[in-house]
């Protein structure tokens, strides 16, 4: 009997379920073991039917329950709860259901000043009013998955690879454990370290000096004084399909790591982790700008990111 | 006691914040220990972490505490330049600057954090910041991060 996958999207992009497809031939090896009994992103459901026969939210059973996004909306929250209580296994999916994502950057602000940078505070125009009854309510801040339901699993990354994918599911179909990397991204990067960190720190988005191809021979972006997430993000973009390690994402463009994969380990804190680290050997960390939302990017649930008590 | 009595004797109970202090083995250590032979008075509610220098004290670990409800947390290490290893209480004193400037992203006061430098010898130095530390955070009152379990909610 094929194993029943329901498959939801919430307060995201899109980009996790584009990376199920990006499993290429993997995916059709799977597919035959595999039955989507809910999939709005391949195959459109409404819950109150084409004539608005039903009533309520009504999910099918499933083995394995799939959530991208994070929980933002009360709906999304009450799915969330169905959801879990419908499924054996919950995997959540992508960074924004792992740790809140890039959504999770509106913990900055209150729900008020987003409607009114939303509908309004142009220079040009005038504020527009707020629609009360067209918008879906929202919650407090921006949640995690795994802070509203218990998650089975996630698979961080902005967007996950293909690869951690296709593991975590054929591991699943073959009953076995699925584990994350417990590495940095600095232990899969093949660039040349010498030295310590570069003390002087680069504006942002300055480039670095490499040699094109080969990562071997180009120095360590963090010891060019650029601000590179490494050292504090957990090891895993690198991961081929075809199961040989190879560049992790950015530096594969010679960008600086962002952090994506969130947190090494669940309880650790990215910000404290790298300023600490960059303070006992002496930089300079009064220069690295906005660091709140820098080292929290893809993290901002869970408390990482608030909005200071504005409410 | 009925429950509406027992809940407002519960309310009214004085706050007593939760401080805790790493203290550098060589010296601060040292000097809580004389605080204790010498039978100085300080308030009770210090929480000492004994470890063996201030500079291993990182910044993740009073973050930590922090965010799992300690009221305020200090770091005790030996005067500059008398560091049993080297320049240990200098990286201590590099981090404290930046937790210092993390505070506020967390939406804590900064005052919440201390450092202080106590020699062996300085008993009542450690018994006078601990005083000071517990009558700042007293008033600045309880870690909000101590509220825990809380359901979302709609705004």
């Amino acid at each position: 009997m094929p194993v029943r996958v329901l498959e939801e999207w919430f307060a995201g992009c899109g980009g996790c379920e584009v990376a199920i497809l990006d499993m290429g031939e993997v995916l059709l090896d799977v597919l035959p073991e595999l039955e989507f009994v809910y999939i709005p992103v391949l195959a459109d459901s409404k819950f109150f039917g084409q004539d608005g026969n039903g009533k309520e939210m009504d999910y099918p059973h499933a083995d394995v329950a799939l959530i991208s996004g994070s929980v933002r909306t009360k709906e999304n929250w009450e799915a969330a709860k169905q959801i879990r209580a419908r499924s054996k296994v919950l995997i959540a999916l992508g960074s924004c259901a792992a740790f809140g994502g890039i959504s999770a950057l509106a913990n900055l602000s209150t729900n008020r000043e987003i409607y009114d940078a939303y509908y309004g505070a142009s220079n040009n125009n005038d504020q527009a009013e707020i629609p009360e009854l067209t918008t879906e309510e929202m919650l407090n801040k921006v949640y995690a998955l795994n802070e509203v339901v218990e998650v089975d699993l996630i698979l961080p990354g902005c967007s996950p690879t293909p690869a951690s994918i296709a593991k975590a599911i054929t591991a699943l179909l073959k009953g076995e454990e699925f584990k994350l990397s417990e590495k940095s991204v600095c232990d899969t990067c093949p660039l040349e370290r010498k030295s310590k960190w570069g003390l002087e720190t680069k504006r942002p988005l300055a480039s670095a000096q490499f040699t094109p191809g080969d990562y071997n021979k180009t120095r360590c972006l963090a010891e060019q004084g650029i601000l590179c997430l490494g050292p504090v993000t957990r090891a895993g973009c690198a991961e081929r399909l075809d199961g040989e390690a190879e560049v992790p994402g950015c530096i594969r463009a010679f960008m600086p790591c962002r952090g994506c994969w969130g947190p090494v380990h669940t309880y650790t804190t990215p910000m404290s982790n790298m300023l600490g680290a960059l303070a006992s050997i002496g930089a300079d960390t009064s220069s690295i700008p906005d660091k709140k939302a820098l080292f929290n990017r893809y993290i901002g649930a869970h408390g990482n990111l608030n909005n200071c008590g504005k409410g | 006691m009925s429950p509406e009595l027992e809940s407002l004797s519960k309310s009214c109970q004085p706050f007593i914040p939760t401080i805790i202090a790493f203290c550098c083995n060589w010296c601060s250590y040292g000097a809580a220990d004389l605080a204790g032979v010498n039978r100085t008075k300080y308030p009770t509610n210090l929480r000492i972490v004994r470890v063996m220098c201030s500079g291993m004290v990182h910044a993740d670990m009073v973050i930590n505490s922090l965010l799992k409800g300690a009221d305020g947390v200090m770091v005790l290490g030996c005067h500059m330049g008398d560091c049993h290893y080297i320049n240990g209480n200098e990286k201590a004193a590099r981090r404290a600057e930046v937790i210092q400037e993390m505070l506020p992203d967390y939406g804590l006061e900064a005052q919440r954090f201390r450092i202080e430098w106590i020699s062996a010898a300085e008993g009542g130095k450690f018994a006078q910041t601990a005083q000071e530390m517990t009558d700042l955070i007293t008033k600045l009152g309880p870690n909000p991060f101590k509220k825990k379990g809380e359901e979302p909610d709609a705004c």
